[in-house]
């Protein structure tokens, strides 16, 4: 909407610099003003500080009532010194935009890399805004591709840190992607906009420098490029294009992907196929007939029979639709509770055989600093978490933060209910989210953003409310009416229904609220990532050359160094606290279990070297040496997951 | 790990294996023929201590190869007969080795690809060397077959034949370099006692004769206790009996690391007999990141799935269904736990028909093993899989007794005479003899030898490698070892891979009874045949078509797994016909499965046949194969 009014404003401002012949007469402008109600809205604002403007705004609001003709009297009283030429002839100038923008609260001011998240963007799009975000910010970001998808496009990766504050691969990361079902695409927005307003708001924001200082973000727009562009540039519905694009044998009759859905009234989208049948179950919908169907009562005569989505029988088999491009499911292929697609729908062959999700999980096994996990699908506005099966693995450690976590992303994230896969929707075998939590330790959620709940902001709209939606606000764009089609096997069938833009994506003026609203989600989750410290070091003497060193490790942060599921499995490292010194030897050390350095067990070997488990969530940790020596020593913590951090003393 | 039951461990370097083997030169010791050079080293290193032997039987045939001989002979194979044998190097290892497939057929590889298959894989745990040797054996003599023996030449023009004779080459290295050690791991670096250290500990050839062997230390924490009734072995203290340890054993080497464990962490690696996704165990030793992490596993996935026809598997390596018929259970658990019962009955069969060609008077214990390549391909993607161990303790102590049974008439048994040649003095026993110590005495004296049952069976073996491979088990030798000061230590006991692998002078015995074996077994895949194809004319230009198919293998076209799993396509009649033509029936017919030994299936179809008098039919099995033929339609009477 915002660019529509561009567009008409733009040539109006031009013609007046130009003055030359052919330009629009100030009648003829002010007639074009008239008929787009939006034209006039933007002139009237941006022309408020002249008098000129605010005539057609005034008289827009004011419209038909009664008291217009007393007020545009006033005002021709007003200003008869002018005539009206002169007044027409007066136009704001077309100044570029960018020097008269005031932001909004949310959005960053100076916006080095313009990108209008009101819409959606192809593979190749959603690389270029990260291309751009690290040409102007070569300072926070790498860009890099992670792997290929099975048609060869490549999975891109914007890491995101301030690079010189500290060794990025130290730093705590998050790792984000979304749209690992190719026709969930929001999620690749969702993301990238997470890159560009981490990039924008960092020195800006306390919070957002203080997240890039401290951490890292590993941001993967979408990581089944082929499945979402296929999406965008084929037919489709709301639902199709899931997959992958690797051939699949969905009907198991030896051949691959022979029969996919076809747009047949080449509109763009697949939508329903009716036939008139006097033995039909559908009627017309009696309030929105256009595109709607309704069942017949059961004692009620029918008049169509649905023939399922828009397609012919490609390989004369007699079923229709039945073997489409791909026809498996991404995220059923990770190793975490895996099971053939006999169990598992869509689970492809064994885990990992993927390329895509093989890519991504040697991505995260390669960067064990990873400790949180988010990933981004569509749609019914849930914020998931493992376990996908009953009886899956969940340390109650490991439950309760992550059922926290997700409590406050119900604040944040209004008609989003925080659930559990297995319990709330249903069981997934081999899901990511769940090899995240079992197979590496990482605490994560997988979203389903959107809800058509946004439409009327309320518990949940019906199909007539929607159907409503479509009409009154959306001026019926993403509806097709029932229109006649020949069919190869069918004859005169008629075809209709929503595109596929309708149903499991926000619409344009929603998007950009989706976009902030779930990046603030796992923004909050960043921050709860260990942020560890050597908060204290005590050097007690208990001789001569004989001390007591006591050292205190604090995690300011919810989530811990290692989760319950970690440790349980030694799945990473132990967090590692090590005494050094040129003269100093250490001869005995050992983990503190009180809060007073009264009980402590000693470490059995290798007393320079003190292994932790972990450090819990806004708790601390208390190791004890006792050395022999003189000078400087240097104390080192060492987690995976909460990063490295030194800090010299003297004994004395 | 270490410390535990090392032969069923499984999962670290020496652990499945309780060496057999060697000193240098001696065949028993493997490729003392196979690799000169590291004979030679051998040798050096050795001489004086060690007889260096004639290698009189290497000549006679199958070897142990190293990797660099094995790409030899396989190459040499190829080239000459190209005709008969495909070489590919599907991976290659982190450790740059190339794991191999020979594909052995006739035609070009689009008939191969459909024709019914069998898939032999060895060397997936590294250590069974035998199961190369053999696996060589069988493509040898299928390609000398191929040109001599009617049945070979059948069996090849209608079967497809795919050999991994060594997926695991990592491992099979660590058994021709120095210090000899059995691993069953690949080179993958693995921190396998999670202290966030690589491979920091690895066993270490203490007394310098080449080989990682066993290390037993007195020390009442160690949980074993010396067998009553031979002194070289050892046996877990059993508690409930009141037993006290008495003695730790671990793989030769120090502490590396100075965690109080033992070669905890050597190189290496993943087991890729552990790495498939069939109750796959994460975070067990020596598994992987996840299934099929590795490069190696992946090239296999990767080639059944791309293979559908493969409708038999035969593994060797350390799990076993063949010695024994496996436990079965009606279908329908999910996931499920033990073989379907409906095709029980043909692992059943097969194992009697194994037994019987190794010459095996009854059954022995299987084993089997969580997230196997085997359990895998019959679980998860519905193939008969059997796997078996190439040759092992229990199966050469229960020939034993069956040949002393046998030959207690004659009293010049082949395998007698054979030790005898081998070996020709006795040094090693005596050397045994010697160091029968004290504590030997102590505990020969408190303990009743006839009435200890335990360690039957590693007794019999090791009176077994006494008189027939007698440099496979190392007398128990002192060792001043730093990590035990004022204890006593040996070091000695089983040699690497004695016990997973025969004396080369027996391999071809093993091979061959194994081929034999194999060669059957390919021929029971099913195969799909017309029984009738026929048209009947109907009048005007219709016509209903009436087509049989028939099994004339063993097998079903899928086993009840196959079907419960829906990887294997089911068998499909094609006509040749535009399907606006076929007034009843279709183009493609589903036929299910069609029972082995001559089941059959019918498909009928009406069929409108304008200005053609022939129609052509093709069957397509997934598993059985496909044959096509031509149906004439002639206006009846």
């Amino acid at each position: 909407m915002k660019l529509c009014i561009i567009s008409l404003h733009e040539p109006q401002g031009g013609a007046r610099r130009l003055s030359g012949p052919g330009i629009i007469s100030g009648k003829n402008v002010r007639a074009r003003r008239e008929s787009h109600p939006a034209a006039e809205q933007i002139h009237g604002s941006k022309a408020r500080p002249r008098c000129l403007g605010v005539f057609p705004r005034h008289r827009l609001t004011l419209g038909r009532s009664a008291s217009v003709l007393t007020f545009v009297c006033m005002l021709f009283s007003s200003l008869s010194h002018m005539s009206w030429a002169e007044n027409a002839d007066r136009q704001p100038k077309a100044e570029d935009l960018a020097n008269h923008i005031f932001p909004a609260l949310g959005s960053p001011a100076a916006r080095r890399v313009p990108v209008e998240w009101n819409r959606f963007y192809d593979h190749a799009g959603l690389g270029a805004i990260l291309a751009r975000l690290h040409q102007a910010f070569p300072h926070l970001t790498e860009l890099y591709s992670v792997g290929k998808s099975y048609e060869g496009r490549d999975l891109w990766c914007l890491e995101v840190t301030a690079k010189t504050v500290r060794d990025p691969k130290r730093k705590p990361g998050m790792y984000i992607d979304g749209n690992i079902h190719g026709n969930e695409v929001q999620g690749g927005e969702v993301v990238a906009y997470t890159a560009w307003y981490l990039c924008h708001q960092y020195g800006r924001l306390e919070k957002v420098t203080e997240l890039l200082d401290h951490n890292v973000f590993y941001l993967i727009p979408t990581i089944n490029p082929d499945g979402r562009d296929r999406w965008f540039h084929h037919a489709q519905t709301a639902n199709s294009s899931r997959s992958g694009l690797r051939p699949y044998d969905n009907d198991r009759d030896g051949l691959v992907d022979e029969d996919d859905v076809d747009d047949l009234d080449r509109d763009g989208s697949i939508t329903q196929m009716r036939v008139k049948d006097p033995n039909g179950r559908w009627k017309v919908h009696p309030q929105f007939p256009e595109h709607l169907v309704q069942m017949a009562a059961p004692d009620e005569k029918g008049e169509y029979t649905l023939l399922g989505l828009e397609g012919i029988d490609n390989d004369g088999d007699g079923q229709i639709n039945e073997d489409g491009a791909g026809g498996y499911d991404t995220n059923r292929n990770w190793a975490w509770d895996w099971q053939p697609n006999y169990i598992q729908f869509g689970a492809q062959e064994y885990p990992f055989s993927l390329s895509e999700s093989r890519a991504i999980a040697d991505f995260v096994t390669s960067h064990p600093n990873i400790a949180a996990f988010q990933s981004y699908h569509n749609a019914g506005g849930m914020i998931l978490r493992n376990p996908g099966r009953e009886g899956g693995v969940s340390q109650p450690e490991d439950e309760r933060t992550l059922q926290f976590i997700a409590q406050r992303g119900e604040k944040m994230l209004p008609f989003y209910r925080s659930m559990i896969v297995w319990k709330d929707l249903y069981t997934v075998w081999g899901g990511e989210v769940d090899w995240f939590y079992g197979a590496r330790g990482i605490l994560g959620f997988t979203t389903e953003l959107w809800t058509q709940r946004n439409l009327d902001r309320s518990g949940g709209a019906s199909r007539e409310d929607e159907a409503a939606f479509l009409k009154y606000v959306l001026l019926n764009d993403g509806v097709v009416k029932w229109h006649e089609f020949d069919h190869p096997t069918f004859g005169k069938i008629e075809i209709g229904g929503t595109k596929k833009e309708w149903g499991r994506t926000p619409v344009s003026f929603l998007l950009e609220e989706e976009c902030h609203r779930n990046m603030a989600f796992t923004l909050y989750h960043a921050d709860q990532m260990p942020r560890l410290s050597i908060s204290e070091v005590e050097v007690r003497k208990i001789d001569d050359d004989l001390f007591r060193i006591w050292v205190t490790i604090e995690n300011s942060r919810l989530i811990p160094t290692r989760t319950s599921q970690d440790v349980r499995n030694h799945i990473g490292p132990p967090d590692v606290v090590t005494l050094s010194g040129a003269n100093v030897n250490v001869l005995s050390s050992g983990v503190v279990t009180d809060r007073f350095f009264k009980r402590v067990e000693a470490t059995k070997r290798r007393p320079e070297r003190v292994e932790l488990d972990s450090v819990r969530g806004m708790s601390a940790a208390r190791v004890q040496f006792i050395v022999r020596g003189r000078g400087n020593f240097a104390i080192r913590a060492d987690s995976a997951k909460g990063g490295q951090f030194s800090t010299e003393r003297a004994l004395r | 790990m270490l410390h535990g039951n090392h032969r069923r461990a499984g999962i670290l370097p020496g652990s499945k294996s309780d060496p057999k083997s060697l000193r240098e030169g001696r065949l028993d010791a493997f490729p003392a023929s196979a690799n000169p050079s590291l004979q030679r080293s051998f040798s050096c290193l050795l001489a004086g201590i060690i007889i260096a032997h004639a290698l009189d039987l290497a000549s006679a045939g199958t070897e142990y190869l190293d990797n660099s001989r094995l790409e030899k002979e396989l190459k040499s194979l190829a080239t000459d007969r190209g005709d008969l044998i495909r070489l590919k190097q599907v991976a290659e290892t982190i450790k740059g080795n190339s794991v191999w497939l020979a594909e052995i057929g006739t035609g070009i590889e689009e008939e191969r690809k459909r024709r019914p298959a069998l898939l032999l894989v060895a060397g997936i745990e590294g250590g069974d060397l035998a199961g190369t040797s053999s696996a060589l054996f069988w493509v040898r003599q299928l390609a000398d077959g191929y040109t001599t023996k009617d049945r070979i030449r059948k069996l090849l023009d209608s079967t497809t034949i795919y050999v991994f004779p060594r997926l695991n080459p990592d491992a099979a290295d660590t058994l021709f370099s120095l210090p000899k050690r059995e691993s069953i791991v690949n080179a993958r670096p693995v921190d396998d006692d999670h202290d966030g250290l690589i491979d920091e500990d690895g066993p270490e050839d203490l007394n310098g004769d080449g080989l990682i062997t066993w290390m037993r230390i007195e020390d009442p924490e160690g949980d074993y206790v010396m067998d009553p009734a031979e002194s070289r072995l050892l046996m877990k203290a059993d508690k409930s009996k009141g037993e006290q340890g008495q003695w730790r054993y671990l793989l030769e080497g120090k502490d590396n690391d100075h965690d109080e464990a033992w070669n905890e962490d050597g190189t290496g690696g993943v087991n890729l007999n552990r790495n498939f996704p069939y109750n796959y165990r994460f975070f067990a030793g020596g598994t992987g990141l996840h299934p099929v992490s590795e490069l190696e596993t992946r090239a296999l996935a990767d080639f059944v799935v791309d293979h559908p026809n493969v409708g038999i598997i035969f593994t060797f390596g350390g799990v076993d269904n063949l010695v024994q018929t496996p436990k079965g259970e009606p279908g329908g658990k999910r996931p499920p736990t033990t073989i379907q019962e409906g095709d029980l009955p043909f692992y059943r069969e097969l194992g009697k028909a194994y037994r019987e060609a190794l010459g095996l008077k009854k059954e022995l214990q299987g084993n089997s093993e969580p997230g196997t390549f085997s359990d895998w391909m019959y679980f998860h993607r519905g193939r008969l899989s059997l796997a078996a161990r190439p040759w092992s303790q229990a199966l050469q102590v229960e020939l034993a007794k069956t040949n002393a049974a046998s030959s207690k008439p004659q009293a010049t048994h082949k395998d007698d005479k054979r030790a005898g040649d081998a070996q020709p003095e006795s040094k090693p026993n005596a050397e045994k003899a010697g160091d029968a110590s004290e504590e030997d005495k102590k505990s020969d004296a408190k303990a009743k030898p006839a009435t200890e049952t335990r360690n039957q069976e590693e007794r019999a073996f090791l009176k077994w490698i006494d008189e027939n491979a007698p440099s496979a088990f190392l007398p128990w030798k002192r060792f001043e070892h730093p990590d035990f000061p004022g204890r006593k230590v040996e070091i000695g006991g089983f040699a690497p891979s004695a016990t997973t692998s025969p004396p080369e002078k027996l391999l071809d015995e093993f091979a061959s009874k194994h081929a034999k074996f194999l060669t059957e077994l390919a021929e029971k895949l099913p195969r799909v045949g017309i029984r009738k194809a026929e048209a009947k004319h109907l009048g005007a230009s219709i016509y209903q078509l009436v087509v049989q198919v028939e099994n004339r293998g063993y097998l079903p076209t899928a086993l009840a797994q196959g079907v419960t799993t829906r990887e294997v396509l089911p068998t499909r009649v094609v006509f040749e016909a535009n399907p606006d033509d076929i007034l009843a029936g279709a183009k493609t017919s589903s036929l299910g499965v069609i029972d082995g030994s001559g089941g059959m299936k019918e498909v009928r179809c009406t069929l409108r046949a304008k200005g053609t008098n022939k129609l052509g039919v093709e069957v397509i099995s997934a598993l059985g194969g496909s044959v096509k033929t031509t149906i004439d339609l002639q206006v009846g009477e």
